[in-house]
This record gives structure tokens, C-alpha cells and sequence, in this order.
């Protein structure tokens, strides 16, 4: 180590003219950049050095997020073209046309599909994590068991769904041919398909988060609450759950965002029928060509999921729980 | 209660691993129906044979593991960078692509293509839907790997860069081997993820580069498929194989 | 880990390096051309085509709508194309390298939306009606048969913003390219009172529930609906409603941002030839806008009263025609409150 540190002056030197000479090939040219920044690290090699480490992150997240975001942005106060396209004069009419009570709707009905299926997964996913919690040496199968069909395709498991639900599919099927019903149920194209489909696609979001506050949970708590005779169900409702709280707040935030951006779901489960927030973006950058409107759209629906955060994030400090995520 | 909660757990695996078990049982189906007419191989033999689908699919890997390249080297050097230093609107911009909803995210990506593309004579393809999922996954990688970090005891580097070794060093000697199972994590995710995006894909994604997502969407939309059971099992498997690989590694 | 990962990848990408053929790339609808048609031109021409599919005019035209999409030949049903050479997206059409355009049906020599055919050569046209199971009684007739209550929850329509807007218009007696508020809104209100009997709004994917017998009734493309009957000929029926239909015509347009018009305008009129027009109707039962392709044809499909209606219901017909922006942006909100009702 030391002596590499010795030769490193004389490495810096040689770089100027091997750059001059080779300035077109890139791996030297960034082999010598390199090299030249390590030199100059040398009086104060943490600061130089960092920006090095984040500086490919930087220029990717300006060019890839934040440009896009601000492109939107402008967007969202410019006119829609004739045919589509945007055009001047600049404008807040499209922040007005998200006042009207048409998109409200829509707006209101995605609140209440994702906060619908947030709660179903909170009902669904509590038990099963305080399951896996509780299930000693075999936690780790346990979890994997639950996280294995994140790992497939979203769309594969909303389309095994469809090969289920249909009038045509399994249950149906199944239940008339064993004389259950005599007409297919309508199982598809409803409201409830799609919560379902929500579920189902982000049950695991829920359980992780509530597994990972339950099982740091200290079970002398639990101990003493059974010698002070709580029942097991008593103690689960009253020390359990309340201590819970961090782990629900962030199973609730990783399900109730996606949902409710939600586009896929509510136009394979849903037929068409139904249309969530997120159905409503992609018409207007899609069928409808009105960018303008569209990016308005976008822009209240990052809103309403900032604010969310932070009123999440208040919460969180309150209780002066948890990490931050970065 | 645990007998419940046991009882419980058996429903709710159902509920999770069923509807792809009964899918990858009716792949084998002789019928193109719902009725089990006996095992047969012939939607997989059609798969096989299915061009387009074939393409979709080389193109699903290129773009996957080109975003997983380089979200992981890029978000890498990130997670170290900020575990150095804070940098508030970095933290915040990833924290934000992080929330944002896919559709949000897809269509301001196709709105930033399409503005510099009045600038450059570039089409949409297979590079725009790479760059896309390398900047849609950096903030997955970073904090995967930042929670890698944080377990990390930062004395282990600050005694090599105190017996000389330059920060670039002692990161790629001291820190980068400790971090390993978190970028192999990382990278990982990132393979799924870009695998498995439609929604941003179908909005930036060109003549050619259609995916297999992209592939499965519209087939879906025309109707039930045999062909499609076999690509949904091909791929469960696949990706259940990947994992579970994976997991060994980590072990090992 | 890293370098295993670029020696991956860069096997990926030699593997699958670019094929030396000259290449042209056809964005068509799903279900619109023969599968042999392109594999016959790619052989005869020596050219590689990469063929993609969309499933309505819209999606196409927001793929294209940027200049730079990389397509060359597309698709619009004939109300497009006036817009898309307004906003500049088409090359104009070069008669000399298209000596096939003799091929067509008088009627589509001068169609009324590009009577010179300086952009468009039409291409294969069609109808919209009503497609449904023969053990329903009573058969239904017009559209306003598919707002009947024992239809519930078996009975589909288009996901298609023009196509149901233009079936509420025509019950109620207007044109389906109607611009007034009034009669926009009050087809809003059908459709909107449609929703509690209607199952879902349906495109491509009716034709398989048809077959199944998951539905009774549904508004479909009479290309879907052949589809469908052919496949439970004793059990389906097509009808062209009495209230009257609208009529389409798919077209071919080489789009402007293209750099291979001399392959392109080969490619339209290989397919004006009368032997690969007839082979797409046969095969997709569509019905071809090409008056040579006609007497090709087998006897069944050609004197089909489907395929090719006699004068009288045709008369019935109505082309869709461009609706100016205003009535559009207009639509484009019923339909969202169609939707989200």
C-alpha cells in the first residue's frame, strides 16, 4: 500500500502526454481522467473523490428524471394542437379542466379502489407475516414462499387471473360442471376483478414491511402480557397491532401508490369499463393526443403522492421510528 | 391461535402460488379449451416455433440485461457516493422516481424523447427503452445497496485510506468486496424489473424493440392462449430458476 | 460478475446482428393480411420487412405522430387521413411506381376523402354491426336492440370512442360523424344508460367469447364477426343494423419521415395485385377494395351478402368522415364520461 502510494506522483505525470497522444480512445482517455482525479484527491481525496462516485448518477437522473419532469411540467401550461401536439399561448386552462367534476370522479374512484385494496392487503397480509414471524427456523422459506411470485411477471399473473375468471375459465367451469351453478358467473369485467387483480399483484409490498417490524417485536412483551393474563387475542388486538404501526404505515405507502396509478389492472380485470387515474394519463398521451392535459394529470397525481409521503414521513418522526429508505 | 394462523397461511400461499400453478398445469393441455383433454406438448412446440415471439423475447434479454449493467454500476457508485457524503435533492430525486407511478414516469420520458428528437436525428428503439429502465431502476439499486452499506463499519476504509491507499482503492479493495451480495441483490432486481416493464416500454419503445411483455399485452387482449400458458410457464420457471440460483450464490 | 455480464451482453447484441437486406417496416391492424403476403414480397423483392400490428387507428397514429417513428407504411381508417396529411405526416403518392391503382373498384378510384388518391390507396374496407348468437330471441335488428334488458351482463360493444358514439348517434336518428353538442350529448346518455346491460367494451378478444358462447349480442368489425362465424357457422349471425352503420376503409399511406418510399410504394403495389388482394380476403375475410381481386375469390365469400352487401343495405352505410378539433376534444370528454359513468 505505501509504496503504491509512492509511485502514484509519477503515474500523474505520465498521463498528461498519453492523453495528448491517444486523446480518441475512450477507455484510455477515461483511464487517464481517472488517474488525474486520484492525483488531485491526494490534498483532499474525499470530497473530489465523491463527486466522481455520484457524478454518473447525477447526469443520469438530470437527463432521465428531472428533465423529463420539468419537460412535462411545461407541457402541462401550453396549449394542446389542432391535431395534437402542443402549441403557445401559454395557459392554465388544463389545471382548470382538473377542477371538473368528471375527473374528479376519476380521481376519487381511484382513491377508493387503491385505499379498497390497500386494506385488503393489510387484512390479508397481517396474518401471514405474523405467521412467518412466528415460524422459527423456516422464517426465511416462509418469506421467499411469499416473495417468489413477485418475481414473475405482473402481466402473467394478472393474465393467470383472466385464464381463471373467465365465463369460459377454470371456475366457471369447475362449478358448472359439478352442477354448482348453471350459468357462468360474471367474475370478470367489474370493479371487484380489479381490486382483486391489485390485491393479488401487491399483496408481497404488504407483508414484507409487516414482517419486518413483527418479527423485531420483543416477545418478553408478549410473555408479559400472558402473565398478566391477556389472551393471546386480547394481547395480539392491544400490544401487537399498536406496535405495528411503522410496518402498516409502510406496507400501506409501497401498496396504495401503485394502485393507485394503476393502468393495467383496470383494463384487462376491468374490460374497459372502469377507468382509474392512470388509464386516464395514458389516453391523453395516446388516443386523445392531448399532451398538455395529460401532463397536468401527471403532475397532480406526483402531487397527491408527495404529499402523501411527507404527511407519512410527519408520522413516521412522530413516532421516531425506523431508517430513512436512502 | 398458531393452528390458525397455520391454517391461514395455507390459504393464503394458495391464494398466492395457485393461480400460476393451474396455469402452468393447463400449458400442458391437449385442448385450446378449458377442458383437460390430456398432456401434450404441442403449445410449447408452437411456441418454439413462433418468430416474433422468439425475437421479443432475445429483445427482452438484451434490454434487461443492458439496464441491469448499468443501473448496477451506476446506482453502485451512487449508494457509496451518498453513503459518504448526503446530497439532499440526489436523495430526493431517486426517492421520487422511486414513488412516482410507472405511467407518470413513461410518459414523461416519451415527452423528453420526443422533445430532443427535434434536435437529433435519433428514432425511438432499442436504446431508448434501455436508458429508460437503467434511470427508472438506479434508485432501486442504490437502495438496496445503501441498506447493504449501512451494515458496513466505516473504520475498515478509513484504516486503508490511512495507510495510503487513494479513496478509489480502498473502495474497490476494502468496501466493494463487502458490498458484493448487496450489488449481486441489486442487480438482480433490476434484471426482473426491466424484464418484466410494460407499461414504460410500451411508451418509449420503437419499431424495433418489441418485447416480450409487449408481446404477452397484446396476445392477452386478442383472447385466451394456449401459447401464452407455455411462454407464462417458460418464464415462471425461468425467473424462479434465476432466483432461486441466486439465493445458492449468496449462500456459497 | 460484471465483465461475465458485458461478455453476455456482447454476445447478445453479435448475435442478432442486423440482417444485410434492405429493410421496410409495415405497421398494419392484427388480423389484416394473408401470412404468406409478406414472406412471398420479402423473397420476390429481396428485402427484409419487419411487420407490427395495433389493434385501433389511434394507437398507431400516437406511435407515428412524432415524425421520427421509424415506420414507413401505415393503415389509418380513411377519416385519418385527411388529419395526418394536414399535420404532415404522409408522402404524396407517386402514380408512375403505382401502375396497380387500376386494380381498385371504381368507388375507390375517387374516394370521397382522397379523390385524386395523392395519399392513400385504399386497402381493405368494412362495417360495423351487430354480431350474435341465433338462439337469442328475438334476434336483434338495429342498435337500439342492444340496450334490451336480457341482454345483461352478455352483450359487448367496441372499445372504440367513434364507434360507440356513432351507434348511440344512429338509434337516435343522426349522422355518426355528428358535431352538434345536442346530439353528442344525447348519445352520451345512451351509452351511458348502455352501461348496466353492457359486459365490457371489447375489441379483437369478442371474436373468442363469441365462439365460446359467453356472449349474446356484440357490436363488432364485420371482419371479427366473419371471423367468429366461420368458426361456429350454425350459431352466429351478422347483421348491418336497420337505424344504418357506419363504413370504413382501411388505407395504405407511406408516412413522410420515410427514407425508403421507392420500397414502399413497391410494397402497396405488390399488395394491389389481384392475386395478393384476393389472398388477404380469403384469409382474414375481409372485403377488398380491389375490383380484380373479386372474380379470384371463392363463390361463397364473393357473393356473400356480408362481405359485399347489395346496393339497398349499403345505402344504410355511412362513412366515417374527420371530425374538426373541436367536436373531437369534445368526444374525446363523452367518452371519458361514458367510461368512468
Amino acid at each position: 500500500m505505501k509504496s503504491r502510494s509512492n509511485r502514484r506522483p509519477k503515474n500523474a505525470a505520465q498521463t498528461a502526454p498519453s492523453r495528448s497522444r491517444l486523446g480518441n480512445g475512450f477507455a484510455l482517455l477515461s483511464r487517464a481522467r481517472q488517474q488525474a482525479v486520484l492525483s488531485v484527491a491526494k490534498p483532499a481525496p474525499l470530497a473530489a473523490s465523491v463527486t466522481a462516485f455520484l457524478s454518473p448518477a447525477v447526469v443520469l437522473q438530470l437527463l432521465l428524471f428531472v428533465a423529463p419532469m420539468l419537460i412535462i411540467a411545461g407541457y402541462s401550461v401550453l396549449s394542446r394542437g389542432a391535431y395534437g401536439g402542443v402549441e403557445s399561448p401559454w395557459t392554465i386552462e388544463n389545471y382548470q379542466r382538473l377542477l371538473d367534476p368528471l375527473y374528479g370522479v376519476i380521481l376519487l374512484r381511484s382513491v377508493w379502489l387503491a385505499a379498497v385494496s390497500t386494506l385488503l392487503c393489510l387484512v390479508l397480509g397481517f396474518p401471514l407475516a405474523l405467521f412467518i414471524a412466528r415460524s422459527g427456523r423456516r422464517k426465511n422459506f416462509y418469506l421467499q414462499l411469499v416473495i417468489m411470485p413477485f418475481w414473475t411477471s405482473f402481466l402473467i399473473r394478472t393474465y393467470a387471473w383472466l385464464f381463471l375468471l373467465r365465463d369460459t375459465g377454470l371456475l366457471n367451469t369447475v362449478l358448472q360442471a359439478t352442477g354448482m351453478i348453471s350459468e357462468p358467473l360474471p367474475l370478470l369485467y367489474n370493479d371487484g376483478a380489479v381490486v382483486l387483480g391489485l390485491v393479488y399483484g401487491y399483496l408481497p409490498f404488504m407483508v414484507l414491511p409487516l414482517y419486518a417490524t413483527l418479527e423485531r417485536l420483543d416477545p418478553s412483551l408478549l410473555e408479559a402480557a400472558a402473565d398478566l393474563g391477556a389472551t393471546p387475542w386480547v394481547a395480539l388486538w392491544r400490544i401487537v397491532l399498536p406496535l405495528c404501526r411503522p410496518g402498516i404505515l409502510a406496507g400501506a405507502i409501497l401498496v396504495f401508490i401503485p394502485c393507485l396509478g394503476a393502468y393495467l389492472t383496470p383494463d384487462l380485470m376491468g374490460g374497459g369499463k372502469t377507468i382509474m387515474i392512470g388509464n386516464l394519463v395514458q389516453n391523453q398521451f395516446t388516443t386523445a393526443r392531448d399532451w398538455p392535459f395529460g401532463s397536468a394529470i401527471s403532475l397532480a397525481l406526483m402531487a397527491l403522492v408527495m404529499l402523501l409521503l411527507m404527511g407519512a414521513a410527519r408520522r413516521k418522526g412522530l413516532e421516531g421510528e425506523g431508517e430513512p429508505l436512502l | 391461535m398458531n393452528r390458525a394462523l397455520g391454517l391461514y397461511a395455507i390459504a393464503a400461499y394458495s391464494f398466492l402460488h395457485l393461480p400460476l400453478l393451474v396455469l402452468s398445469v393447463f400449458s400442458f393441455n391437449a385442448s385450446r379449451f378449458t377442458r383437460w383433454e390430456g398432456w401434450s406438448l404441442k403449445w410449447y412446440s408452437a411456441m418454439a416455433a413462433d418468430a416474433a415471439l422468439m425475437e421479443a423475447a432475445a429483445n427482452s434479454v438484451i434490454i434487461a440485461l443492458a439496464a441491469t449493467v448499468g443501473a448496477t454500476l451506476v446506482g453502485t457508485l451512487c449508494a457509496y457516493g451518498l453513503w459518504k457524503r448526503r446530497v439532499a435533492w440526489l436523495t430526493g430525486s431517486l426517492y421520487l422516481s422511486l414513488v412516482s407511478p410507472e405511467i407518470v414516469t413513461g410518459v414523461a420520458l416519451l415527452a423528453f424523447y420526443q422533445w430532443a428528437f427535434r434536435f437529433l436525428d435519433v428514432q425511438l428503439g432499442m436504446h431508448t427503452v434501455v436508458l429508460a429502465h437503467v434511470s427508472f431502476s438506479l434508485a432501486y439499486v442504490v437502495v438496496v445497496v445503501l441498506s447493504r452499506l449501512r451494515t458496513l463499519d466505516p473504520v475498515l476504509e478509513e484504516a486503508a485510506m490511512d495507510l495510503g491507499a487513494t479513496p478509489w482503492w480502498a473502495f474497490y479493495r476494502v468496501t466493494l468486496p463487502q458490498l458484493l451480495p448487496g450489488v449481486a441483490a441489486a442487480a438482480l432486481l433490476v434484471f426482473t424489473i426491466s424484464f418484466d416493464d410494460y407499461v414504460i416500454t410500451s411508451l418509449v419503445a420503437g419499431v424495433d424493440s418489441e418485447t416480450l411483455p409487449m408481446l404477452i399485452y397484446s396476445t392477452a387482449r386478442r383472447g385466451a392462449s394456449p401459447v401464452l400458458n407455455a411462454i407464462s410457464t417458460v418464464l415462471v420457471v425461468g425467473l424462479g430458476g434465476l432466483i432461486l440460483f441466486a439465493e445458492r450464490l449468496r449462500e456459497a | 460478475m460484471k465483465r461475465r455480464a458485458f461478455l453476455a451482453l456482447g454476445a447478445a447484441t453479435t448475435a442478432c446482428t442486423r440482417d444485410p437486406r434492405p429493410r421496410l417496416n409495415v405497421f398494419n391492424w392484427s388480423d389484416y393480411i394473408a401470412p404468406e403476403v409478406i414472406p412471398n414480397f420479402e423473397r420476390e423483392f429481396g428485402v427484409k420487412v419487419r411487420y407490427g400490428v395495433y389493434e385501433v387507428t389511434e394507437e398507431m397514429v400516437a406511435r407515428i405522430w412524432s415524425g421520427n417513428s421509424g415506420w414507413d407504411v401505415v393503415f389509418p381508417s380513411n377519416a385519418f387521413v385527411e388529419p395526418l396529411r394536414e399535420a404532415g405526416l404522409l408522402a404524396p403518392l407517386d402514380h408512375a411506381r403505382l401502375p396497380g391503382l387500376r386494380n381498385l373498384e371504381p368507388t375507390f378510384q375517387s374516394p370521397q376523402w382522397d379523390p385524386a388518391l395523392a395519399w392513400c390507396v385504399p386497402y381493405m374496407w368494412g362495417a360495423t354491426g351487430i354480431v350474435y348468437q341465433r338462439s337469442l330471441h328475438p334476434a336483434p335488428r338495429a342498435w337500439r336492440d342492444l340496450w334490451a334488458a336480457p341482454l345483461a351482463g352478455r352483450m359487448t360493444m367496441l372499445d372504440d370512442p367513434a364507434e360507440v358514439l356513432g351507434a348511440c348517434l344512429k338509434k337516435l336518428g343522426f349522422s355518426v360523424n355528428a358535431t352538434s353538442p345536442d346530439e353528442l350529448s344525447a348519445a352520451r346518455q345512451e351509452a351511458v344508460r348502455q352501461k348496466t346491460v353492457l359486459r365490457a367494451y371489447l375489441n379483437a378478444e369478442v371474436r373468442d367469447q363469441l365462439i365460446a358462447g359467453d356472449l349474446l349480442a356484440a357490436q363488432a368489425w364485420r371482419l371479427t364477426a366473419q371471423q367468429a362465424i366461420d368458426a361456429a357457422p350454425e350459431r352466429l349471425e351478422f347483421i348491418f343494423p336497420e337505424e344504418g352503420f357506419p363504413i370504413y376503409a382501411d388505407c395504405a399511406c407511406i408516412l413522410k419521415e420515410s427514407k425508403r418510399r421507392e420500397l414502399a410504394h413497391e410494397f402497396l403495389n405488390y399488395l394491389l395485385r389481384p392475386e395478393v388482394a384476393a389472398s388477404t380476403a380469403v384469409a382474414m375475410k375481409t372485403s377488398t377494395c380491389n375490383g380484380t381481386a373479386r372474380p379470384l375469390l371463392p363463390a361463397a365469400v364473393r357473393d356473400s351478402p356480408i362481405y359485399y352487401p347489395p346496393a339497398e343495405v349499403l345505402a344504410r352505410g355511412e362513412w366515417f368522415t374527420p371530425v374538426p378539433a373541436a367536436a373531437q376534444r369534445l368526444r374525446d370528454r363523452l367518452w371519458t364520461e361514458i367510461k368512468s359513468a
